[in-house]
């Protein structure tokens, strides 16, 4: 565990998160925001087997439980999104979040 | 523990399997699906009112009265009492919402569907009710999140709802994400996840400073469910957007669970400022304090000015329920058991109120009357019951006496008073807030009742459209038990107290 200092890991997940959620805010393409979704959670799995393995102690394991759990969520998310997405395309032949404005008023 | 239980999940469960395996097998008819959802919903419901200890009902209880409130330890999930009464809260949405789309046109596409996912969305909720690890939590919360994505597309031919699906989608991944990273940091400064870790059985901080920046994330990320402001801009849109027996189930239901979720995660740090003021997370229990009642001052107030320039229907009630989760809110940032009684109160008065006048709104529109407010003019003399129902339903949510809603907003902020300092000014604006939505509610009562319909609009007409004897059912239940609670709440509400000071005991 000596390469890298919680400092340095949690700027990682931080930078992770960050990315995450600046793709999920300013993202046009649905697809290319289901992966910033992906990057986002995929931070907090970083944290979670990171922390794990650096106190060492009994919740170790429970850390890298929940890192798998986590990974199944973001698949999961992603499915959903896809669904959506797929009806979205049927109904205008585009996947553009932008375009979406029958709600504006 | 036994799977014994987890009865009442277990059984929305297998009314959702049932459900799709009909779908698969080709029967579809809107009688037969929702007649399963209706049968699990209640069935579910039965038990949960059993396990609160209700007498007569000894013999179906699930959870043995000895595994109820037990103190805090570290665990996955854990009975209490207070969980109970929300569960109690959500599958009485949930049943409403199923039961009033009974009245749907039968030949519909998409009936499996929409009563599948609201079983399984339920089912989430349920979960929450009785989590006592965040992550537990936050997955329940997650089951929840995923089907009502999909509840809101499910008229998959109706571009608005697909893009308030997409629109709800895209802000519940935010949310989630931020939940998650909170939740990772508090794991880093705590070692667990558990309550019993992150309250009273501290073992170990890391990182003051993680935890900080943790439950912060988690504000915002739980503050997306709940609504709160500045959280709150996708609601409005995704109420409008979605079907209105979805918006009906997202205001009484999963905004619900998010409440309860705050008291899960916050009240943690909040009581351990009471009973152990030197403990590391009391020591920002008393910023978190000032946090939510700012939260909660803000969601009010934004909630109603923006309701009260909205002119379709839809949209005031979907700002009208920003706001009520403002006074929620006051019920975590006070903590003290009488608020947390008031909260859940208001949560449970909350269901006849926003669910039944959501519900109101589909019947009408069902009746071929327009979305906007002046459209609904003239209404009360074609359909005095109904617009007498509705009118119950606003006076509540505005807090007029002998309606339900007066009482849980009394016994909200008067436990916001009694605990003194700042608090009393959540009362306050709690109060203020209060009559500024009576300017609201009463234009869309002087627009039922006084106002002649336009000669053009479909009210001045025969009004030929039918509403459906089980919605009618449902919608007169919501105003009688608006009335009735408002006139007798004693029996309920004194559960509902005893509950809350459990739930606090638990916690310290």
């Amino acid at each position: 565990m000596s390469a890298f200092s919680p400092a340095g890991l949690l700027a990682l997940s931080g930078a992770l998160l960050g990315l995450g959620l600046f793709g999920i805010l300013t993202r046009r393409n649905f697809i290319l925001l289901l992966i910033s979704v992906e990057i986002a959670i995929n931070a907090a799995v970083l944290n979670f087997v990171y922390f794990a393995a650096f106190s060492g102690s009994s919740s170790a394991l429970s850390g890298q439980a929940i890192a798998v759990v986590l990974i199944g969520l973001a698949a999961t998310e992603v499915a959903v999104g896809l669904a959506i997405v797929l009806g979205l395309n049927r109904l205008r032949g585009s996947i553009n979040v932008a375009e979406a404005s029958a709600l504006r008023r | 523990m036994s799977l014994a239980e987890f009865l009442p999940e277990i059984l929305l469960l297998a009314g959702a399997l049932l459900i799709f395996l009909f779908d698969v097998l080709g029967r579809r008819r809107l009688e037969l699906v929702g007649g399963v959802a209706a049968l699990s919903l209640g069935g579910a419901l039965l038990l949960v009112v059993a396990d609160l200890g209700v007498s007569g009902l000894a013999a179906i209880r699930t959870v043995p009265a000895g595994s109820v409130d037990l103190p805090l330890a570290p665990s996955l999930y854990a009975f209490t009492s207070l969980g109970f009464v929300f569960q109690v809260t959500f599958l009485l949405a949930g049943l409403f919402v199923a039961v009033a789309s009974l009245s749907r046109p039968s030949d519909e596409k998409g009936a499996s569907v929409f009563f599948g996912l609201l079983l399984i969305a339920t089912l989430g909720m349920m979960l929450v009710a009785v989590a006592s690890d965040l992550i537990f939590l936050l997955l329940a919360i997650e089951v929840t999140s995923l089907s009502t994505y999909l509840l809101v597309a499910y008229p998959r031919r109706d571009e608005r709802s697909l893009e308030a699906a997409m629109k709800f989608f895209i802000i519940g991944a935010l949310s989630t994400a931020l939940s998650f990273f909170g939740a990772s940091l508090l794991f880093a400064a705590y070692g667990g996840t558990s309550f019993y870790a992150l309250g009273p059985g501290v073992a170990f901080v890391g990182f003051p400073l993680l935890a900080e920046i943790g439950y912060g994330l988690l504000i915002a990320g739980l503050g997306f469910k709940v609504t709160a402001v500045p959280f709150h801009a996708w609601a409005v849109d995704v109420y409008d957007g979605a079907p209105t027996d979805v918006a009906a189930f997202l205001s009484g239901g999963s905004k619900k669970m998010g409440i309860f979720a705050f008291f899960l995660v916050f009240l943690g740090p909040i009581l351990l400022l009471r009973s152990a003021p030197d403990a590391l997370p009391a020591t920002f229990g008393a910023s978190l304090q000032l946090t939510l009642g700012i939260l909660a001052v803000l969601t009010m107030t934004v909630g109603n000015v923006l309701a009260l320039r909205q002119k379709e229907m839809k949209r005031m009630l979907a700002y009208s329920s920003i706001s009520q989760a403002g006074y929620m809110l006051i019920g975590v940032a006070v903590g003290t058991y009488p608020a947390i009684a008031g909260a859940a109160f208001q949560v449970f008065a909350h269901v006849f109120m926003k669910t039944g006048a959501f519900l109101v709104v589909a019947a009408v529109a069902g009746l071929g009357v327009g979305p906007l407010i002046e459209d609904w003019k003239g209404l009360g003399a074609k359909r005095p019951a109904l617009s007498v129902a509705f009118a119950l339903m606003l006076l509540s949510l505005a807090g007029v006496p002998l309606t339900v809603g007066f009482v849980s907003k009394f016994v909200l902020f008067s436990a916001a008073v009694e605990a003194q300092g700042f608090y009393v000014w959540l009362a306050v604006a709690g109060l203020l807030n209060s009559a500024l939505s009576v300017f609201y509610y009463a234009r869309v009562l002087k627009a039922i009742f006084l106002d002649r319909p336009d000669p053009t609009s479909p009210v001045a007409g025969p009004l030929t459209g039918r509403i459906g004897l089980a919605r009618s059912a449902v919608i007169a239940v919501a105003a009688v038990a608006i009335v009735g609670l408002g006139i007798y709440p004693g029996p309920v509400l004194s559960g509902i107290s005893t509950a809350a000071s459990h739930f606090v005991g638990i916690g310290a």
